[in-house]
């Protein structure tokens, strides 16, 4: 046990170490965010503002496998396989636009750590006390929560998101072809099957509650 | 502060929320799905239609209103968002004011319902929920109460069928989907804006391949409107509800509220999202349900309307448009603080919304009046 007044020697307190690892942290941080903003930011937000699909150019397999599996369809074999073909083609796709769309959603965070790292260096600096954690983590997350916000609303974020959205719907559709293939080769009902039974149901009921309207006159349902 | 204070309250406050954290995990191991109950308030089956179901709930209080009042939610989310507990439920406020409650529940649509209209909801489930109410009252009209897109159905419904609705009450509701334009805030409209960033051909794709909109689909949309929100509620937000028992149980039955989002219902979701927040045809008044165009001038019942201030889900000015539309000289609008489910959650809104809602309906139907 240290007697107080005692001069620690230097390295000696885990306690003071540890804050000068964090400070040392968050300068680091506070380096690189601004190093990002400052280079590599502007250009690559640029570029996704003009080509959200930027960071995915260079889709050549997936045009491959797209257009070969798109040719000519033969009548007695290779359908299975060309349907996986197109799922694997889909898969691929969609890997890419998800890159795309997480590279744009990433943007916003090297603003909001400048931001905040900025806020934080100005409420602390000096000899000022730093503050309570919790009105630093409320200021993090006012100022993250703003980017993000300003960010979703920007043309390329609903654009990636966009194409994401597409390319995941087109996937899970090629899916569906393949497991319309399985139930067709063992004799199940498909999906497209129980589709056509509802939808001939929903119109058989609807005529029959119009003709049960009709019925009780005046267009009266009955309960 | 001494640079030695400051990593000593650093290290603190780091072992303190550790053992929260490590609390709130065992808690979370300690309770059961079965001990969060939401949607507790009593009431029994009147109907079953398909899916759907019309409750009566069981009166808490002498009545005030004559006519009886038909709660309807939309098909995002359930009901259950009005009655999440006892001392937060929008339902049993209403009916300790001596309201007669009725309920349409939707269910949980799937697949099945692929092919389901809001044409059906309209003119088919509600129509024939409204007819039992009257048959089993013995009253020629009823109260509607819609929230959010169960408000639009409600007044769709008092559109087409003006005689049998006494009078309207929505909440939350978009009217004018377009006008989150006006919206100055920067997390109001998000859905609008998203919505429109759409080709209908994607709604139609996304519809046709999964034969719903999914839940877990427009759940991540929700999430995605509160971002911060929905990064730090399962870790900081917890912090600080664990040493308070309550509060972790208000936590969890809101969990188990937002969990709970049934699919929407294929066709209606295209209609949703393509006929009203793409081309807001409710407003320019070309929206078309079962044939007929529904004019916002046929709604000539009194009519109530309440909005959120901060709604982000709904802007105000997207509710606020109907006032200008509808054909009934008797309107009111109550806007009140909070957002879009806050107004039916938060502590500090209960009160309020249903001793809005109550002493609007008293005032025009009041038992006293001797009105039927």
């Amino acid at each position: 046990m240290d007697d107080k007044g005692d001069a620690k020697p230097a390295g000696s307190d885990p306690a003071a170490q540890w804050a000068g690892l964090w400070q040392g942290f968050a300068e680091s941080s506070r380096q690189m965010a601004e190093a990002w903003s400052g280079s590599m930011g502007p250009f690559m937000l640029a570029r996704l503002m003009e080509k959200p699909a930027g960071f995915s150019a260079g889709n050549e397999m997936s045009e491959t496998i797209e257009k070969m599996a798109q040719g000519p369809r033969l009548a007695d074999f290779w359908d299975i396989d060309r349907k996986l073909a197109l799922v694997f083609g889909a898969w691929m796709e969609m890997r890419q636009k998800l890159a795309s769309y997480n590279a744009v959603t990433s943007a916003p965070w090297a603003e909001a750590s400048k931001r905040f790292f900025d806020a934080m260096s100005a409420a602390g600096g000096g000899n000022k006390e730093l503050p309570h954690w919790r009105e630093a983590f409320a200021k993090w997350s006012e100022i993250s929560n703003e980017e993000l916000i300003r960010n979703q609303r920007s043309d390329g974020f609903l654009q990636a998101q966009k194409e994401l959205l597409q390319a995941g719907v087109k996937l899970r559709s090629r899916q569906d072809e393949v497991a319309e293939a399985a139930s067709a080769m063992f004799g199940l009902p498909s999906r497209k099957d129980f589709d056509e039974v509802t939808r001939q149901l929903t119109e058989l009921r609807r005529e029959v509650r119009a003709l049960g309207r009709r019925a009780n006159g005046q267009g009266e349902a009955q309960p | 502060m001494s640079d030695e204070s400051q990593t000593s309250r650093f290290l603190s406050e780091i072992a303190a929320n550790t053992g929260k954290l490590v609390k709130a995990t065992q808690l979370f191991g300690q309770t059961r799905d079965e001990d969060v109950t939401i949607g507790t308030t009593p009431k029994h089956l009147v109907m079953r239609r398909d899916k759907v179901e019309l409750f009566r709930y069981e009166p808490l209080a002498a009545a005030t209103a004559t006519t009886p009042v038909l709660v309807a939610y939309g098909l995002i989310g359930r009901y259950t968002m009005a009655d999440l507990q006892p001392d937060r439920s929008l339902v049993r406020s209403l009916l300790s004011k001596g309201l007669d409650l009725w309920l349409i529940d939707w269910g949980q649509p799937g697949r099945t319902e692929r092919w389901l209209t809001i044409d059906d909801y309209v003119d088919d489930y509600i129509d024939a929920a409204v007819d039992r109410i009257r048959h089993d009252t013995g009253h020629d009209k009823v109260t509607l109460l819609g929230i959010c897109e169960g408000g639009v159905f409600t007044t769709c419904y008092a559109a087409l069928h003006p005689d049998k609705v006494k009078n309207l009450v929505i909440t939350i509701t978009p009217i004018d989907f377009h006008a989150d334009t006006k919206d100055t805030a920067a997390h109001h409209g998000f859905l609008n804006i998203w919505t429109r960033s759409l080709d209908p051909e994607d709604i139609d794709r996304l519809v046709d391949t999964y034969g719903v909109l999914p839940g877990e689909f427009m759940s991540s949309v929700f999430s995605m409107m509160t971002p911060m929100r929905s990064l730090t509620k399962y870790n900081v937000d917890l912090i600080d509800v664990v040493d308070d028992e309550a509060k972790f149980m208000n936590f969890l039955r809101m969990e188990k509220w937002l969990a709970d989002r049934p699919h929407h219902p294929g066709e209606a979701a295209k209609q949703w999202l393509k006929e009203l927040y793409q081309e807001n045809r409710l407003a320019n008044g070309n929206f078309v349900l079962s044939g007929r165009t529904v004019d916002l001038k046929s709604v000539t019942a009194p009519v109530l309307n309440v909005f959120a201030l901060d709604d982000h889900i709904i802007p105000p000015d997207c509710s606020r448009a109907l006032g200008a539309r509808i054909g009934s000289n008797d309107y009111t609008e109550i806007p009140l603080p909070g957002g879009h489910v806050g107004l039916f959650v938060s502590s500090k809104s209960q009160g309020k919304l249903s001793q809005s809602i109550a002493d609007w309906l008293c005032a025009r139907d009041g038992a006293a009046a001797g009105n039927s």
